[in-house]
């Protein structure tokens, strides 16, 4: 793409870092910003760099925060903080918090451990949750990974790791989704549905 | 009983644009070489486990210089039409579809609509290693059971993170014991299962190989099959523990199911060695129909058979015994390959079942 400007240039090429943008895509926002007044894209800029500059993770479990504790943990009276939900990344947090159903704290791993992606647990925050769960005197350990082998393995692994405890350990319910239908389910979640199942009295809140 | 009756090919290898019909059970296949035969068998497999039985890779598979290919099949299960259509995109992407639904899991296909394929090279099987004979269990195996390919899967995939374990634990030079033991424990447990599978299916399956030799070859060459494994010396766990070193030093997963093997022995010598070209393919043919055999038991209607350039294979008596059996099957469809026209004819004319002739 021939450019008729360096300065041009360099945005197109930063903007086409980011994922899911390409070179024309890149264009086209670049373009859109040249139209705006400077005062308007000095601020887009300076939005950008603040948040990346000021966004810190909270040192209890790893959510993004304005504040050295996030305010998930700093809530003492709403939360309940002797329930931890262990999730793979933000993302999650973000789509649990979504739900208004879980009143209790969270703990980002920040990924899953799958060797032959390089993972190992050294690289998440297994450390800092055992750590957490011993000295917090957690009550529940509640897991929402991804119902999948290397979720399975990385579950096992932190239930190991935390040995000899009174924390209760559980996962989301795994089974047919809800406004799903049952003809279509696959085999493998239909026979984990009447494996699991529930008592009508629990089903129906 | 299963039934192909159409099928049509779009851009599949040597085939732009073709449909055939099957009016009879019995179908006779001509052409010279290189005429398509086999495509067409292939064609015909394709649509029932999603892929092509020469494992070659999708893009193979697109006729020369063009991109994307269709493949559309009208069979008739139990007196109802089915449809089933594959499609690779111009981009490589397949789909898969029955009655208009579309797969979301390919695996899911596997099993419903069976057939069994008899081909030249499956040779290999008999003298090559052991990889080829475990693949021939697998399939059987994941065709009566759905839940069989997914612990199978689920296993391999442990099976690859143990070993990068500790392909990466050589690289430091200490291992995370913690998350050894954890994928010990995944393994044993797909491990197990997939054993006691095995185990169970080879009992019957076994004698039925037997069996069938004997009736092919008309004679007891006193061929018979031994199942190994690992598993019969101990629980896997308490294994993958004892191979701790091993594995550690050749930084791979030295036991488990991935290293069974089927055994075969005639009299006190090995099979692999000592037998000629016409028992090999005697047994051969009696392993291919035994998986048909248990196949057609358990689902309750006869797999599609087809058989790809057999005629090469076994003496005329032989052949006839074995088109005689299975050509009157009750319920069964054959399709047979030959670059003879005149010897297919005659020797379908023997068995006495309707048939037809399909010249490319």
């Amino acid at each position: 793409m021939q450019l008729p400007s360096q300065l041009l240039e360099n945005a197109v090429a930063e903007f086409a870092k980011l994922p899911g943008i390409g070179k024309k895509t890149a264009l086209r926002l670049v373009l859109h910003l040249l139209k705006q007044e400077v005062d308007e894209v000095s601020h887009f800029g300076e939005t950008i760099s603040k948040m990346r500059k000021e966004v810190q993770f909270c040192k209890r479990c790893s959510n993004i925060s304005d504040t050295q504790v996030c305010s998930i943990c700093s809530n003492t009276t709403g939360r309940n903080q002797q329930l931890i939900c262990v999730v793979e990344n933000i993302r999650d947090v973000i789509a649990i918090e979504s739900t208004q159903q879980y009143n209790g704290t969270y703990h980002v791993l920040g990924g899953i451990i799958s060797p032959l992606d390089g993972v190992g647990p050294d690289q998440l925050n297994i450390e800092t949750l055992i750590s957490r769960v011993k000295e917090e005197e957690t009550k529940e350990l509640l897991f929402a990974l991804n119902p999948n082998i290397q979720g399975d393995t990385t579950i096992y692994y932190i239930q190991r790791k935390l040995g000899q405890t009174n924390c209760k350990v559980t996962t989301i319910a795994r089974g047919i989704s809800f406004g799903g239908e049952l003809e279509y389910a696959d085999e493998m979640t239909l026979a984990r549905s009447i494996t699991n199942r529930l008592p009508i009295e629990q089903y129906v809140r | 009983m299963l039934q192909l009756q159409q099928i049509s090919l779009v851009q599949f290898r040597n085939y732009i644009q073709q449909q055939f019909s099957f009016t009879e059970k019995v179908v006779g296949v001509c052409g010279l070489n290189g005429s398509g035969k086999t495509n067409l068998l292939d064609a015909i497999y394709y649509l029932g486990f999603t892929k092509s039985y020469f494992s070659r890779n999708d893009g193979q598979n697109v006729h020369h210089g063009m991109a994307g290919l269709r493949l559309q099949g009208q069979f008739l299960l139990n007196d109802e039409p089915h449809e089933i259509v594959s499609i690779l995109r111009e981009n490589n992407r397949k789909e898969f579809s029955l009655n208009g639904e579309e797969y979301k899991k390919f695996s899911e296909h596997i099993g419903r609509f069976p057939c069994v394929m008899i081909a030249p090279d499956d040779i290999s099987m008999i003298i090559g290693g052991s990889e080829e004979r475990r693949k021939f269990v697998d399939t059987i195996l994941s065709q009566i059971d759905r839940n069989y390919l997914q612990h199978l899967i689920e296993y391999n995939k442990v099976l690859q993170q143990r070993n990068s374990l500790l392909k990466q634990a050589a690289d430091q030079g200490n291992i995370n014991e913690e998350l050894l033991s954890v994928f010990n424990e995944q393994l044993s447990k797909n491990g197990e299962w997939i054993y006691a599978q095995r185990l169970f299916f080879m009992e019957s399956f076994l004698v039925l190989v037997g069996q069938f030799y004997a009736r092919i070859a008309g004679k007891d060459d006193q061929v018979f099959i031994v199942y190994e494994s690992d598993l019969q010396k101990g629980k896997m766990l308490d294994l993958l523990l004892a191979s701790r070193q091993k594995d550690s030093v050749l930084q791979r997963t030295t036991i488990g199911i991935h290293k069974d093997d089927l055994l075969i022995k005639m009299g006190e010598s090995n099979f692999k060695n000592d037998a000629s070209q016409g028992q090999r393919k005697s047994l051969l043919f009696a392993l291919k129909l035994a998986e048909w055999q248990t196949l057609k038991t358990k689902k309750g209607f006869s797999p599609i058979l087809l058989l790809d350039d057999v005629f090469e294979k076994l003496d005329e008596k032989r052949m006839h015994n074995l088109l005689k059996w299975v050509c009157t099957d009750d319920d069964g469809q054959v399709f047979i390959t030959d670059t003879h026209p005149a010897r297919l004819k005659q020797q379908l004319k023997e068995v006495g079942a309707g048939f037809q002739l399909i010249e490319l």
